[in-house]
């Protein structure tokens, strides 16, 4: 596990090292989605090379794509008006809408590279390589540095305070949009658009929630950014998951980890200042769905009731109640008998894969009888499955009622009762 | 906007109607037929020669799964005589271009009814299998040279019957294109026969039937579901057993992932090489015997310096 991930890991710091500074910014800004802009503008270089004759990886691609997003990335600095009659964020997803709708007319005079460039945009954290890491890391430090060394008008841009002249203030947004394009372009080919966005946005949003102070906050960034990119890897091998998707799902579960804990200390707050009281819109919303099931399984039983699958797993005499005597037997039969199947295919086929491997041999008439024994389980096994289907339909008509009207009576009631304070007496 | 469009094309419709009815007398200038890919095309155009102007919807190297059609494709499929496509699940964009655009009394030609599918594992059995894109079976069947006998036997009568003056001419060409592909079967055997039982790993699930009818045997695919990337474990998994199994040659499309391809192959220490899975793919592949002489000389040569 270690020398398959070591390197994604390391190029996931080397991300987390640079965004989660330049979201700070970002979030400062009010420019969330300047990011998607400029990938989807460095995508449109790269289709323009491709036009030109250069491959997707090559060096002439990547310098094509850099041009474009610096240009992107100068269009932005130029429309930063100080009193503009529409936003920036208008002018951003303009650009990325159009830059997208070019790729595509592009992509279509020179379809061998629309998968490439879909590629590009997807990314591949995984695979990334020892070189790869130590050119991010370079280029990363010289921003970094850079950064540093102007850092004064640049915070002053960002987070406000001082007022700066005018020529001053394009030449510095520039210099920003102009570092921030170069970063974006060398990170996407990494790590794909989905994983920078999160890398840039996720950290510094949740260091933004926790603390105050521009150096704490980019501390706490950078600790979270590689906390949570550490778990996304480790939960992609433990459940063998694609990578990349991992990580960025890591990083929304961190944020709304985040935002919940907060809720909750906001809502203990209030109930020791204004007792129960308090959380009486909570409840207010909880009693309205519990109404809203009741009403759903009542009117149409037949759909998915996934609220009652999950209590049916964890407890199955729920559904049992509602089915007579025969029914149950036959469920524990087809339930028997799928986890018999299940586990005799996972065995057959562990054999069908050893004897692609050439670890086992079989000869060819075997082999035949293994593959049509795996199709025949496969039927039986859906068969049933269909039993099981068949019982939980016949159990949701019962509980269509016993179920579903208690649950309606049980959340009206309660919103009733809850939301007799917010009407005029 | 789509529905501008379609609105468009119904008026238009409307419009050509009564020239669409003058249309179906017998056509005096060459057939027209759309292909939904260029292999499909080089066998039309092989069994039709001059009596017919094929033009293929998808271009070699584009994802088969995910054309966006345009708008003269769409006058097109409309003024077909024939359209010839993969079927199974191998066009689903297809069904919508079809329902604006419905081809004239156009017959419609499903070459998959003729051959006999590979992985046809229900697609149920299939999902608890492994995550799997061909739900119908495996649409790469003109893969398999062999399969170009039944796909012409098809296309010859399909066209027979539009234009039955020229039906003779059409079975007469089959034979000569029938003749050429016995000749290179010999020609592939021979040259894939030193490496019969070879084990490789594909990139993804599209030589099935070319490695059937080579006598070669896929280990495993390393991207199941074409787009996602593998997780980690199933990589490292999939790397220590192409060395222990000592798999030495990783077959990839010009399409996959070149990143990954990367990993895979210095991680097992297994060579790469690039096959072309459609006419037009490289510019040495510009029909579908030229395209079975350069996948077969690539992979020898593969399996040759793999030994």
């Amino acid at each position: 596990m270690i020398d398959l991930l070591a390197l994604p890991f390391a190029a996931c710091l080397l991300l987390t090292g640079i965004h989660a500074y330049l979201g700070l910014h970002v979030l400062a800004r009010g420019v969330i989605f300047v990011d998607l802009a400029l990938a989807q503008v460095a995508a449109l270089g790269i289709t323009v090379a491709l036009l030109a004759g250069h491959p997707p990886g090559s060096p002439a691609a990547y310098w094509y794509a850099l041009a474009f997003a610096i240009g992107g990335g100068l269009l932005f600095a130029l429309t930063r008006l100080r009193r503009a009659p529409i936003p920036q964020e208008a002018i951003i997803g303009v650009v990325y809408a159009v830059s997208a709708a070019l790729t595509v007319l592009v992509v279509d005079r020179a379809p061998q590279g629309a998968e490439r460039i879909k590629q590009l945009l997807v990314g591949s954290i995984l695979t990334v390589t020892g070189g790869d890491v130590a050119t991010l890391a370079l280029l990363y430090t010289a921003v970094g540095v850079a950064h540093w060394l102007a850092r004064r008008p640049m915070l002053a841009l960002s987070f406000g305070g001082r007022d700066l002249g005018g020529p001053r203030v394009l030449a510095w947004d520039a210099v920003f949009y102009a570092s921030f394009a170069l970063v974006v372009t060398s990170s996407v080919r990494v790590a794909g658009v989905l994983l920078v966005f999160a890398f840039l946005v996720v950290p510094a949003a949740i260091a933004a929630l926790l603390v105050r102070g521009l150096t704490r906050r980019l501390l706490l960034g950078w600790l979270v950014g590689a906390g949570v990119s550490a778990a996304g890897l480790v939960a992609s091998y433990r459940w063998d998951l694609p990578t990349g998707a991992a990580i960025v799902s890591a990083f929304g579960g961190a944020l709304a980890l985040t935002a919940a804990a907060l809720g909750a200390r906001a809502s203990a707050r209030a109930v020791r200042a204004r007792g129960l009281a308090a959380l009486r819109p909570g409840a207010l919303a909880l009693a309205a769905l519990v109404a809203l099931a009741g009403l759903l399984l009542i009117l149409v039983p037949a759909m998915d009731h996934l609220w009652l699958d999950a209590v049916e797993r964890a407890a199955p005499s729920v559904q049992e109640a509602f089915l007579t005597p025969g029914e149950r037997a036959a469920g524990r039969e087809a339930r028997q008998a799928v986890a018999r199947g299940e586990a005799q295919l996972a065995e057959m086929r562990a054999l069908q894969q050893d004897v692609q491997w050439g670890a086992r041999m079989l000869d060819a008439e075997k082999q035949e009888r293994l593959r049509q024994f795996l199709a025949g389980r496969g039927e039986l096994m859906a068969g049933d499955r269909m039993v099981l289907r068949t019982l939980r339909a016949n159990a949701r008509e019962r509980q269509r009622y016993w179920l579903g009207l208690p649950l309606l009576a049980l959340g009206a009631g309660g919103v009733l009762v809850l939301a007799r304070r917010y009407l005029p007496s | 906007m789509l529905r501008a469009v379609a609105a468009g094309l119904a008026l238009a419709s409307l419009v050509v109607l009564p020239a669409g009815g003058a249309a179906a007398a017998p056509p005096a200038g060459p057939l027209t037929v759309v292909t939904t890919s260029r292999d499909l095309q080089a066998l039309v155009e092989a069994v039709g020669g001059e009596r017919v102007a094929v033009e293929s919807l998808a271009s070699p190297l584009q994802d088969p799964h995910a054309i966006e059609i345009k708008p003269a494709q769409l006058t097109l499929l409309r003024s077909a005589a024939l359209l010839v496509r993969v079927g199974l699940d191998h066009e689903p964009w297809l069904r919508r271009a079809l329902a604006t655009a419905a081809p004239g009394g156009a017959r419609d030609l499903d070459l998959s009814r003729t051959v006999a599918l590979l992985q046809t594992e229900t697609p149920r059995l299939r999902a608890d299998a492994a995550p799997h894109a061909h739900g119908f079976g495996n649409p790469h069947y003109w893969l398999d040279p062999e399969n170009a006998r039944p796909m012409t036997a098809a296309i010859a009568e399909a066209l027979g019957r539009l234009a039955p003056a020229a039906r003779g001419d059409f079975e007469a060409r089959r034979r000569r294109f029938l003749e050429r592909l016995d000749a290179g079967l010999l020609r592939w055997r021979a040259a894939l026969a030193p490496y019969h039982g070879a084990r490789v790993v594909t990139m993804h699930d599209t030589w099935t039937y070319f490695a059937a009818r080579f006598g070669l045997t896929i280990a495993a695919t390393v991207e199941p579901t074409p787009g996602v990337p593998p997780a980690p474990a199933a990589l490292a998994a999939l790397v220590e057993r192409m060395r222990t199994a000592s798999v030495r040659v990783l077959v990839a499309e010009p399409f996959a992932d070149p990143s990954l391809v990367r990993a895979v192959a210095a991680r097992s220490g297994a060579r790469a090489v690039t096959l072309v899975p459609s006419v037009g793919g490289d510019p040495d592949a510009g029909d579908y015997l030229a395209l079975f002489d350069l996948n077969v000389a690539r992979l020898a040569a593969a399996l040759e310096t793999a030994r």
